[in-house]
């Protein structure tokens, strides 16, 4: 009776382990998010796509076949922000205009939610640089807690998602599309 | 012959008349403030919530625009060390004064309101702190683009002030 409890134990003591350790390593190695690099990268064209990954202490953006690094101690705060930015492309956009009685202003209302992602950091002169990146909803909060666990500042509160906008204004919070 | 004369004469002293103003203004404008380099402070906006996308646009797209058609040898980031060692450096301060988030939605559906504006006071100052020239510089997006757009227009014009207002020492236009 007491070999089964124990054996019972040792099997739910192992499973539990195996539980924390796979969490551990999904933290450590978190999968690449699509981002928008809006500006402010250092030899990064405005408006290039590709993916933002913390490994080691670097943040990646790899686009284009090349990777722009950040070094996550040279961070000085990150701050995540929410947006939204047209839901149609720039094509259709453009094609609505010919539409009769200026009825593609309609496609305008139509608006998919973005998450921002703001850093500034230091190069090794000590000068400040600023990146903007948006991302899809939800992937800006988790790229924040991973640069802020392997050593990035942050000013902003974590409970706070998004950037308040001035009390005059209602909370609009399309920036850029 | 008298006649062509006398149209000549007409014609030379009207061109004068019409030319002497505008060259006699050129003339009283101001000197401009010799400066070499200059150092961009990121911008301030203790009064003004601003989102930090909007400050990084900003301070960002200030220096892209003052190295574009700012008319200074060295134009050096916040922090950066290399500028104690510049000669005829100066700073520049930006306070945020004004800030109305519009939105994109609003003028691509109205076209006429949800203007997004921005209003920065911007101080140019020597190293030693002494105040050089002060403006205050608005950035506007009206009718197409994003927010952030103002961004853009807001150092555009801030530029066109450092340039209109600076000139490296050995030159004067």
């Amino acid at each position: 009776m007491i070999r089964r409890s124990t054996a019972i134990l040792s099997a739910v003591a192992l499973a539990f382990a195996g539980f924390v350790i796979s969490s551990a390593n999904s933290q450590q190695s978190p999968q690449p998010v699509k981002a928008v690099q809006l500006m402010g990268l250092s030899g990064v064209k405005d408006n290039a796509k590709g993916t933002l990954k913390v490994e080691g202490n670097q943040l990646h953006f790899v686009h284009a076949k090349e990777s722009s690094d950040v070094s996550v101690t040279s961070i000085e705060d990150v701050v995540t922000g929410a947006d939204t930015q047209a839901a149609v492309g720039k094509t259709i956009s453009t094609i609505s205009i010919a539409a009769p009685y200026e009825s593609g202003r309609f496609l305008a209302l139509f608006r998919t939610k973005i998450d921002t992602l703001t850093l500034r950091y230091r190069d090794g002169e000590g000068a400040l640089h600023g990146a903007i990146f948006t991302m899809g909803a939800g992937g800006a909060e988790a790229i924040k807690k991973d640069l802020v666990a392997h050593g990035a500042h942050t000013t902003a509160a974590e409970e706070h998602r998004t950037t308040p906008a001035p009390p005059s204004n209602p909370p609009g919070k399309e920036q850029r599309q | 012959m008298n006649h062509l004369q006398k149209v000549i004469f007409w014609l030379s002293v009207s061109t004068l008349v019409f030319t002497a103003p505008p060259l006699s203004a050129e003339d009283n404008r101001p000197a401009k403030i010799k400066a070499a380099a200059i150092q961009v402070e990121m911008i301030q906006s203790d009064e003004i919530q601003l989102p930090a996308e909007f400050q990084i646009a900003l301070y960002e797209n200030l220096i892209r625009q003052l190295e574009k058609q700012g008319g200074f040898e060295h134009v050096y980031r916040d922090g950066d060390r290399r500028a104690a060692s510049a000669s005829d450096l100066v700073i520049l301060h930006s306070t945020v004064h004004g800030f109305k988030a519009g939105s994109e939605r609003t003028r691509k559906v109205t076209t006429v309101a949800g203007a997004t504006s921005i209003t920065i006071h911007c101080q140019f100052t020597s190293p030693d702190g002494q105040s050089l020239l002060n403006r205050d510089v608005s950035g506007k997006v009206r009718f197409f683009g994003g927010n952030l757009r103002a961004t853009y227009d807001f150092a555009k014009k801030a530029a066109h002030v450092a340039h209109e207002n600076f000139a490296p020492p050995d030159r004067r236009s």
